[in-house]
C-alpha cells in the first residue's frame, strides 16, 4: 500500500480524496464573522461566500477533502468501506496546508472541509486531523473557514482541543433512525455519534459563558455543529426524518441538519437500487420543510402526522399547509402580525419583515408588494390590501389548489429539466395520496 | 424644473446633492440626474456640476452621522450602481437617491428611511443598493487571483456595478501580506495593495498587458490542481448543467479558470 502511495502525485491524491469526500453535502461557509489578524491570511464573513458551482450545480465553497480514504469501518452506503475496491490514498499534513493555503490565496475556496475515513483507530484519526489543523491556524496563520468532522468514538479531548482550532464541526447521523444504523452501520452506533454531538454542544455552551467573561478567551467551534441524515436508503418517512431533525434543532442547538438524496455508489444489494436517479425532489421538500422549522416558526407536527407522513411531491409544504388551514386567511398585509405574514404562501421572511417595517409610513398596494419581493402568484389567493384581494379569487381548497398546481416553480426548473428523470413524480402510491383525480387536467402530465 | 446634471458616481452625485440642496429652488422644483438627455426639455433649466471632493466629503459626513454606518453604506452602493436605460426612464437613480436623502433628514430617525419602502424612491435607492451588493458578493467568491512571475496576484473582473470599493475592503482585509491587484475592464479602474498597507484605487492607462500574461511556475501547477478538485467533486449521477448556468451566470465565467481552461495558458487536459 505504501509504495503505491509513494508514487501518487498530488493531483492524482486530490481527485481520489476529493471523489471520495463530495457525498458530504456541507460545504456552507457561514456562521461567523472575522475580521483578518493582520498577518497570515484569511477572515470570514457570516453569510458565507459560494466561489463556484460544479457540474450537478451545487456550490462549492470550502475545499472539501478527506484526509484518508482508507477506512476500518464498513458502512454499506459508503464509497469507502474497508470492502469496496476503490484506490486508497492518504494526504500528509503538510500536503493538506499547502493545498489549503495556495488555493485560498487564489480565492479558489472559502476554507478547508477536513473529512477522514478512519485510518488504524478513531483516536489515530482524529489525531491526525488535530494535527493538519493545528499546523494550518498557528504555524502558517491562516485564519479562513474550517468545518472539521468529529470522529465517531474518538477520544473527548482530541474531540475538545480540534474545537478550539475550528470554526464548525460536525458528525453525520447518517441514518434517521437507530435500527437502520445497525443494519447499514453496523461499526458505528446511535451512541457513539450521539456523544461527542452533545460534548460539542455543551463545550460550544461553556464557552459562550467564557466569552462573556473574557473578550479574547479562545472561540470553540463558533459556527456551531451540524450534521447529514441521508435520504432514500432506508424506508424512514419524512414525518420520522423531519421529527428526528426538529429533535436535533431543539436538544442538541444544531446550526443546520444537510439532507443528502441517497446514490447507490456501490451497488450494494441491501440498498435500494434507485433507476430513476437519486431522490432529488424528496430531498428538496425536505430541506423547504428544514426552513420552515427555522426561520417560520413552523413544529413537524403542523406539517406531517402519522397518518400522512410524507410530503406532497406537488406542492411545497408551505403551501400545502396553508391550503389545509384555509380558516386563518386571507391576511390583511396591513395590519396582520410579522408572525401571521411568515405563514402566507409566498412571502419569505425577509419579505414579511420589509412589509413590516414599510407599513409604518405608507400602507402597502399590491404593486408595492411586488417590488417588495413577495410573489404574487402564490401569495393572492391568502391576502387582501386595505381589505380588498387581488382578483375575484374563492377561498376554496380545490380552487386554490388548481391555480397554484399551474405555478411551474412549485417543482424547480433544475429537477423538473435535470437530466434524470424523477420515477417518484409518477409513482402510482403517492399519486393516490393526492386530492386531485384528474392530473391532466391540471397540465401536470406535461412535466414529463 | 431645475435639472442637475451630475457625474456617475459616488462623489459626482453627492455633489450634485450638495448643490441641489444649496441652490433653494425647492425641492420640488429639483431633479437630479446622472445623463445628458438626448433632447433637452424646453421649460426646464439645466445646470452641470462639477465634481468637488470637498463638497461630497460634507454630505458624506452628514449622512453618515444622521443614518448611521450601515444606511450610508446603502446609499454608496445604490451610487455606485449600474442604471439600465429602461429604469432609468422611470426613474434616475441620481435623484432617487436626492429624494431619499432629503426624506431621511426630514425623519426623526434618518437611519430608518430605508424601511420606508413604499415610498417609490427609497425602493429604488433599496433596488439599486441591493444590485451592487448581490454582484459585489457573488465577486467575493467568483474573484480569481493569479500568481505572475514577481509574485504579484492579478484578478480580472466585467463587473455590471462599480464594486471596486467593496472588493478592495474585503480582499485587504483577507490577504494583508500580499500585493495584489483586482482589474475592472469595463471601467479601466484598478484596485492596488501593497503588502502591509492599505489600498487605493488607480485608472489603468499604462497597464502592461504583456506582463498580466508571464505567471509564476507554480501558477499552472495550482490551477490544473483546482481543476482536478472542480471535476471530481461533482456527483455524476445528479449532473445539472442548467443549475449550474443559473447559480453561476455566464457573465462571470469568462473571468473563472475553471470555465476557461483552452485558453488559460495552453491546453490543461
Amino acid at each position: 500500500m505504501n509504495t503505491i502511495q509513494m508514487d501518487m502525485d498530488l493531483t492524482q491524491k486530490l481527485t481520489i480524496l476529493s471523489d471520495a469526500a463530495k457525498y458530504d453535502v456541507a460545504c456552507t461557509s457561514s456562521g461567523v464573522d472575522r475580521k483578518g489578524n493582520g498577518r497570515g491570511m484569511g477572515n470570514s464573513v457570516a453569510p458565507g461566500v459560494c466561489h463556484t458551482f460544479s457540474a450537478d450545480g451545487r456550490c462549492i465553497s470550502l475545499l472539501k477533502i478527506l484526509f484518508t480514504n482508507e477506512c476500518i469501518f464498513n458502512c454499506a452506503y459508503c464509497l469507502n468501506n474497508r470492502d469496496s475496491d476503490v484506490r486508497r490514498a492518504s494526504f500528509t499534513p503538510e500536503e493538506v496546508c499547502t493545498i489549503t493555503l495556495e488555493f485560498y490565496r487564489r480565492n479558489y475556496i472559502e476554507g478547508l472541509f477536513l473529512s477522514s475515513g478512519i485510518l488504524i483507530s478513531p483516536d489515530y484519526t482524529m489525531d491526525l486531523i488535530y494535527q493538519t489543523l493545528y499546523k494550518l491556524r498557528t504555524v502558517h496563520h491562516f485564519n479562513g473557514y474550517i468545518h472539521v468532522k468529529a470522529i465517531p468514538g474518538a477520544d473527548p479531548e482530541l474531540v475538545e482541543r480540534t474545537g478550539f482550532l475550528a470554526d464548525r464541526m460536525s458528525i453525520n447521523l447518517e441514518l434517521p433512525t437507530a435500527d437502520s444504523l445497525k443494519k447499514l452501520a453496523p461499526c458505528k452506533s446511535r451512541n457513539t455519534i450521539l456523544k461527542p454531538m452533545r460534548q460539542i454542544q455543551n463545550r460550544i455552551t461553556d464557552n459562550k459563558q467564557e466569552l462573556a467573561v473574557y473578550r479574547r478567551a479562545p472561540r470553540f467551534v463558533p459556527a456551531g455543529q451540524s450534521t447529514q441524515m441521508i435520504i432514500g436508503a432506508t424506508p424512514e418517512h419524512d414525518f420520522q426524518i423531519m421529527s428526528v431533525a426538529e429533535g436535533l434543532y431543539q436538544k442538541f442547538s444544531l446550526k443546520r441538519v444537510f439532507y443528502s438524496a441517497f446514490v447507490n455508489v456501490n451497488g450494494n444489494s441491501m440498498l435500494p437500487a434507485l433507476p430513476g436517479g437519486p431522490p432529488l425532489l424528496r430531498e428538496h421538500r425536505l430541506y423547504q420543510a428544514d426552513w420552515l422549522l427555522r426561520y417560520y416558526n413552523f413544529k413537524v407536527s403542523e406539517l406531517l402526522s402519522e397518518d400522512r407522513p410524507d410530503f406532497n411531491i406537488f406542492l411545497d409544504p408551505k403551501c400545502d399547509w396553508a391550503l389545509r388551514h384555509l380558516e386563518y386567511f386571507p391576511v390583511e398585509i396591513n395590519r396582520a402580525s410579522y408572525q401571521a405574514l411568515l405563514r402566507v404562501p409566498g412571502i419569505g421572511y425577509k419579505s414579511a419583515e420589509r412589509i413590516v417595517k414599510a407599513r409604518k409610513r405608507n400602507s402597502l398596494s399590491f404593486d408595492d408588494l411586488k417590488k417588495i419581493g413577495v410573489v404574487l402568484k402564490r401569495a393572492l389567493y391568502f391576502i387582501t390590501c386595505s381589505g380588498k384581494m387581488m382578483y375575484r379569487t374563492k377561498l376554496e381548497e380545490n380552487y386554490i389548489c388548481e391555480n397554484l398546481m399551474r405555478d411551474k416553480t412549485q417543482i424547480p426548473r433544475d429537477i423538473r429539466e435535470g437530466g434524470y428523470q424523477q420515477i417518484s413524480f409518477f409513482d402510482k402510491e403517492l399519486q393516490s395520496d393526492f386530492q386531485l383525480t384528474n392530473l391532466e387536467a391540471i397540465g401536470i402530465c406535461e412535466t414529463q | 424644473m431645475y435639472i442637475f446634471l451630475c457625474e456617475d458616481s459616488i462623489d459626482g452625485i453627492f455633489t450634485g446633492v450638495y448643490d441641489a440642496w444649496a441652490s433653494r429652488y425647492g425641492h420640488a422644483n429639483i431633479a437630479l440626474t446622472t445623463h445628458t438627455p438626448d433632447n433637452y426639455s424646453l421649460f426646464d433649466e439645466y445646470i452641470t456640476v462639477s465634481c468637488d471632493p470637498v463638497k461630497s466629503a460634507k454630505v458624506a459626513r452628514t449622512m453618515y452621522e444622521r443614518m448611521g454606518g450601515e444606511a450610508y453604506q446603502e446609499l454608496c452602493q445604490a451610487a455606485s450602481a449600474r442604471e439600465d436605460s429602461t429604469s432609468r426612464k422611470h426613474m434616475d437613480k441620481a435623484d432617487a437617491i436626492y429624494k431619499t436623502i432629503v426624506l431621511a433628514l426630514s425623519l426623526p430617525d434618518a437611519g430608518k428611511v430605508l424601511n420606508y419602502l413604499g415610498e417609490p424612491y427609497v425602493r429604488r435607492t433599496f433596488q439599486l443598493s441591493r444590485s451592487t451588493f448581490n454582484e459585489a458578493h457573488h465577486l467575493l467568491g467568483f474573484l480569481r487571483f493569479q500568481e505572475l512571475e514577481n509574485g504579484i496576484l492579478f484578478a480580472q473582473i466585467h463587473p455590471k456595478n462599480d464594486v471596486l470599493p467593496f472588493l478592495g475592503e474585503h480582499f485587504s482585509d483577507r490577504l494583508p501580506e500580499e500585493n495584489f491587484m483586482i482589474y475592472d475592464a469595463t471601467r479601466s479602474l484598478a484596485v492596488l495593495h501593497t503588502k502591509g498597507n492599505g489600498f487605493f484605487i488607480t485608472d489603468t492607462t499604462d497597464l502592461n498587458p504583456e506582463m498580466l500574461s508571464r505567471f509564476s511556475p507554480g501558477e499552472l501547477e495550482y490551477r490544473r490542481l483546482w481543476c482536478a478538485f472542480f471535476d471530481s467533486i461533482a456527483i455524476e449521477a445528479r449532473k445539472n448543467p442548467k443549475l449550474q448556468n443559473q447559480n453561476l451566470p455566464k457573465r462571470f465565467q469568462r473571468d473563472i479558470v475553471e470555465f476557461q481552461r483552452d485558453n488559460s495558458g495552453g491546453a490543461l487536459f
